[in-house]
Order: structure tokens, then C-alpha cells, then sequence
């Protein structure tokens, strides 16, 4: 405990030397753990918007891989759908169950004609899970969306609700009558008049431009689909135990795929690597910076107390111990470092969020959000134990340095 | 206690080769000692080898009949932490420890509990006379005052010998004479070994036994 104490009597006694390698150590720790929370506030939004999107926690679909096309149609579905979901429902890990169909085909408005790619849900069911009632209103604000509302729960009501750019591309807008075309499961054309009752914006500039909405019926009707489900979206009531419903589900639907949500989310993945890779080389070059200029201040350090340490070393200090006492060093400007960037993360994090900054569209949506840094403990405990190490390591070389002096000559040093 | 047989150690300085060639000394338990010489006469040199700073080139260093210039680095530092105390010309008291902490230095380094280590040290400072100034940081004494706090240092471990370097070079005279008289006091109290470099006459002239150095050669036998 001597080492300890008398590196910290060190430190002290080159106090302003010692803020400005601190101030080093702060501003590391607060770039790498405001970025940390910035990338968990990204990461929950994407993930909210693929689970609320649609995708739900697990997905139940056909048995084995579907291409493009397959994915787009019946040809490949969960014949009985309706009654797998509806068993489902009675598992207590489930808390809802939301059949699809996803089907494409050409949407007509008199002379124009435009391939959709065309998702049928359940009217009632899904504006209790999924984010679609906030897909309409903010489609409400595109042209032509004045007055959008969700699908009729009516199973007779032939509507549908249009991605923004689709809407635009026809010239349709609410309460336009439009007409589907697409191939009924047993291959035939098939075409069905609908009414716009809505437009929606969900986000993406592309699937704005292709999709549209229908009730189960509407499809059923189309695709003379009967039972017949693409997929089912399982929401669960406990999402964190996801993986683990994963394996439970499966082995009770066999013959079916039983995916997480993460798995299918390719966007959310994308993005998550990017992000991960872009903040990753920055926190590289940030623990460098931190490394260099915390190596210089020790190296510094050790120059001015060359005859010290050949006095400690003619009283019989190992030169082990002197590694010892540069790392003791080291650990407590960690220490500080991590405990003062904590707290200037923790202030400055409030007062980032309470400013309400509207962030800028990421790329390919079509709308800002609002920044909001996410306190992430995990985060600030690898960033911490990331810069201690990064200490311990920089005390390194002037601690090798310190060890290696000859006594006879240090006592010389002047 | 301490024996250098024929010790050689050379090196060069301005192209010419210096250092000590071929000295024998030996000094015994609670024996002030002194080597004298002019600068440059390899005072210190010798001072180095017998503190097994500096290992010899030629010869041997005997601690109570024991060979120790040879040993291993580890060995030789655990001699000098627990048998050996040093004095330096320029004190080199640690500036961030009090008087009392730079006293139980080598004591907490041996491994010694706090309090004991507290103790011995305060016991150190009080035969310096110092009791009443263990909590000044070095830059709070006068330099008389730091030489007695580094000789409360070097004596705190009970080491059986004490190496002094010039001790009383940085002192006016009305410090540097009571700072040897308590040197002689306490080699003949406690029976510790003095071996103390010095060109200083006051100092040779309370020597029990003195080594005079000329280019390196033991010029007179003691």
C-alpha cells in the first residue's frame, strides 16, 4: 500500500500537469460513452421499428429458405395459418399472434398501373402491436392524406391504405377507388376494387414508393387464399427471453421456421455493423490519443524524478516495484479519469437531451428524429475498464524505463 | 563487519581512466569511519561498490564474512533495504512524504505493519531530535534538518551499516559538526558501522578510522 500511496502523492504534486492528463482521459471517456449511448438510442429505435414494424419477436414461417418471389406470394405458406395462430394464442409466454399475407401484383387507377407489394393484416389485431396507426398518421401529412384512417374492422369493407410515394405515383389520395390485380393461389388473375382510406409514411423512402395495406379479408378475397398465411408475427410478453421462446416454439410447430426478429431485420443489421464499425475505428483512435499523450505525461514524470527513483532503489526498492508505483500511477489517473468523465457524461448527456435536438433523416428515410442519449451502464464500464487498461499501459514504458536505471548513475542525475 | 578486498572499479572520464584500483579496507561493528580524499579521488565510487550500488570490476565486498558483491540484483537490493542505510549529500528525502513518512519508508517497503513501522520511525526521529517536526514536509526544514531526517531513515531499519556521501557537503559548519557528532553518537550506541566519504576536515576529524583516497589508490593504511 506504500507504492499506492506514494503514487498518489505524486500525481499530486504535479497538479496542473496532472488536470491536463486527466482532462485527456475525460474527454476520451465522455466521446466514447455519449457515442455508446447516441449507438444504444439508434439500435433501439431500429430494433422498435423492425419489431413494431411487423417483423413482431419471432416470426412463424414455411419451412425452409424463401427466395424473393416465394416470399411475395402464397406459393409457398402456412396452409392452415389461421388455426396455428389461433393455437398459439392459448401459450402464456404469447401475448398476441398476428397473421399475414404478403402478396404483389399491379395497382390500377384508370390508365396507370403500378406493381405494389401488397401486406394483408388483421384490422384489430394489429393496431395493438404494431406501429401501423402511427404509419397513418403520419402519412395524414403527405399529399392527398388529408382524413387517413386505419382499415375498417368490417370483413366486408373492401379498403386500402397506401404507402405515400405509391399514392403519389398514381395520383390517388383519400377516398380514391383503385383496382388490385395479383395471381390467386392456384395461379389465376384475379382483380378486386378497393377504396383509399389511408396513406402512410413508414419511414423508407422505398417501401413508400411499393407497399400498401389491406384487411385479411380483402387479400383472402384476391388471392382466394381461404386459410392459407404467409407468416405469423408472435409477439411475446417478455421479449427478452426471445432466444429462448425461439427453441420452446419451434419444437412445437414442426414443419415451420420459427426466426427471431434480429434474424430477419437485414436493415437493422446493416445498420448495426456500420455503426459498430464507423464508432469502433473512432474508439481505436480515441484510446490511441489517451494512450499517447498519458504515456508522454508519465515519461514526463519519471525524467524529473530520475535521482528520487535511484534513492528508492539505493534503499532497496525492486525494480518491480518501481513497474509497481508507475502502474499505480496509471491506475489512479484511470480511476479519476473514469470517475470525472462518468460525471461529465452523466451532466452532459442531461443537458444534450433536454435541448431536444431534431437529428437529421438517416439515409434512405424519409424523416429526423429526436436525439435522445441513452444512459447505458454497460457501456460506461467497457469504456472505463477500456481506458484503465489503456493507463496501465502507457505507465508501462516509462515504468520499464524507471525499472532499468542504473542506481549509480540516477544518483547522479541532476 | 564490512570488508572490501582489492577492490577495483574503472571507468573512463574525459578519455582518461578513473575510479578506484586495487583498495582494501575493512570496518568494524559501531565504528565511524571515514574515506577522505579530494574530488575525483574515487571517494564515491568507493562509497557505490561498499553500498552495493555498483558492483566491482575486480574484488570483493564481505558483509559480515560474507561475499555480496556478486550476488544477484534482487539479492542485493534486499541487502541494502534490510542491512545497509544511506545518507546523501542532497538529503533526497522523498518531497511528497512527511518527515515521519520518509522515515517509515524502508520500514513499510521491509513489509512492516504501519503502526510498527510508525513507531520505530518515531523513535528514529526523536534520537535525531526531530519529534516535533514529523509532520513538515521536506521543503518545510532546513537542510540541517533533512540530513537528520535522512539519517532517522537510514537508521530506522537497524541496518548494521550506514553509507554517507559527502553528508555534511550541503551544511554550514554550525550544522555539519553536530550533524557528525550524533553520526559518532549513534555508531556507539547502537553499534551500526559508519562509512562516510568526505573531504570535509570536521568530519575526518571525528573519525574513528580514516581511508584516505588519492587517484583512486589508498594512499595512506588506516
Amino acid at each position: 500500500m506504500i507504492l499506492a500511496r506514494l503514487a498518489l502523492r505524486n500525481l499530486l504534486r504535479q497538479r496542473r500537469r496532472t488536470a491536463l492528463t486527466l482532462m485527456v482521459v475525460v474527454a476520451g471517456f465522455l466521446a466514447l460513452s455519449l457515442a455508446g449511448g447516441f449507438m444504444a438510442q439508434t439500435f433501439q429505435g431500429l430494433s422498435d421499428a423492425a419489431i413494431r414494424g411487423g417483423l413482431g419477436h419471432l416470426q412463424v414461417l414455411p419451412a425452409g429458405n424463401l427466395d424473393g418471389d416465394e416470399a411475395q406470394s402464397l406459393e409457398r405458406s402456412l396452409p392452415d395459418g389461421e388455426s396455428l395462430a389461433a393455437r398459439l394464442r392459448q401459450d402464456p409466454a404469447v401475448a398476441e399472434v398476428l397473421p399475414r399475407i404478403q402478396f404483389m401484383g399491379l395497382l390500377s387507377s384508370g390508365p396507370r398501373s403500378v406493381a405494389f407489394l401488397g401486406t394483408a393484416v388483421d384490422p384489430v389485431r394489429e393496431p395493438r402491436f404494431m406501429a401501423c396507426l402511427d404509419a397513418v398518421k403520419n402519412g395524414a401529412t403527405a399529399p392527398g392524406g388529408a382524413g387517413s384512417h386505419w382499415l375498417s374492422t368490417d370483413a366486408s369493407a373492401r379498403e386500402v391504405i397506401l404507402g405515400a410515394g405509391l399514392a403519389r405515383s398514381l395520383g390517388a389520395s383519400v377516398g380514391s377507388s383503385l383496382t388490385l390485380m395479383s395471381t390467386t393461389k392456384d395461379g389465376a388473375l384475379n382483380a378486386l376494387d378497393v377504396e383509399v382510406v389511408g396513406l402512410q409514411d413508414l419511414g423508407l423512402k422505398e417501401l413508400n414508393d411499393r407497399v400498401l395495406t389491406v384487411s385479411l379479408a380483402t387479400a383472402s378475397q384476391l388471392l382466394d387464399a381461404g386459410p392459407a398465411r404467409s407468416r405469423l408475427s408472435i409477439v411475446l410478453r417478455h421479449p427478452g427471453d426471445t432466444a429462448r421462446e425461439q427453441a420452446r416454439l419451434q419444437a412445437l410447430l414442426p414443419g415451420t421456421a420459427l426466426k427471431p426478429w434480429f434474424e430477419l431485420a437485414s436493415f437493422y443489421r446493416q445498420v448495426k455493423l456500420l455503426y459498430v464499425a464507423i464508432f469502433g475505428f473512432m474508439g481505436l483512435v480515441l484510446f490511441l490519443v489517451v494512450l499517447l499523450a498519458t504515456a508522454n505525461t508519465l515519461l514526463m514524470s519519471v525524467m524529473e524524478r530520475i535521482r528520487e527513483f535511484g534513492v528508492l532503489r539505493a534503499m532497496g526498492l525492486q525494480p518491480g516495484q518501481l513497474l509497481s508505483l508507475l502502474q499505480w500511477e496509471g491506475a489512479f489517473l484511470g480511476l479519476m479519469g473514469s470517475a470525472l468523465g462518468l460525471t461529465a457524461t452523466l451532466l452532459l448527456r442531461a443537458g444534450l437531451n433536454a435541448l431536444h435536438l431534431q437529428m437529421p433523416a438517416p439515409p434512405g428515410t424519409s424523416h429526423g428524429y429526436e436525439l435522445d442519449i441513452h444512459f447505458v451502464p454497460l457501456v460506461y464500464l467497457a469504456v472505463a475498464l477500456g481506458l484503465q487498461a489503456t493507463l496501465q499501459v502507457s505507465a508501462l514504458f516509462p515504468g520499464l524505463k524507471a525499472a532499468r536505471l542504473r542506481i549509480v548513475e540516477a544518483l547522479r542525475h541532476v | 563487519m564490512l570488508e572490501l578486498r582489492d577492490i577495483t572499479r574503472a571507468y573512463e572520464l574525459g578519455g582518461e581512466r578513473a575510479g578506484v584500483f586495487g583498495v582494501s579496507i575493512e570496518v568494524p561493528k559501531g565504528c565511524l569511519a571515514v574515506i577522505a580524499g579530494p574530488s575525483g579521488s574515487g571517494k564515491t565510487t568507493l562509497l557505490q561498490v561498499a553500498g552495493l550500488l555498483d558492483p566491482p570490476d575486480e574484488g570483493e565486498v564481505r558483509l559480515h564474512g560474507e561475499p555480496v558483491s556478486r550476488l544477484p540484483e534482487r539479492a542485493r537490493c534486499d541487502l541494502r533495504l534490510r542491512r545497509l542505510g544511506f545518507v546523501f549529500q542532497a538529503f533526497n528525502l522523498v518531497p511528497v512524504l512527511s518527515a515521519l513518512e520518509n522515515t517509515m519508508l524502508p520500514l513499510q517497503l521491509q513489509g512492516l505493519a504501519e503502526p510498527e513501522a510508525r513507531r520505530r520511525a518515531e523513535a528514529a526521529l526523536d534520537r535525531v531530535g526531530l519529534a516535533d517536526r514529523r509532520h513538515h514536509r521536506p521543503g518545510q526544514l532546513s537542510g540541517g534538518q533533512q540530513q537528520r531526517v535522512a539519517i532517522a531513515r537510514a537508521l530506522a531499519p537497524d541496518p548494521l551499516l550506514v553509507l554517507a556521501d559527502e553528508p555534511t557537503a550541503s551544511l554550514d559548519h554550525a550544522h555539519g559538526g553536530p550533524l557528525m557528532d550524533l553520526m559518532a553518537d549513534l555508531a556507539r550506541e547502537r553499534g551500526t558501522a559508519f562509512l562516510v566519504a568526505s573531504h570535509d576536515p570536521a568530519v575526518i576529524a571525528r573519525a574513528d578510522r580514516v581511508f584516505r583516497l588519492a587517484d583512486g589508490r589508498l594512499a595512506e593504511a588506516p
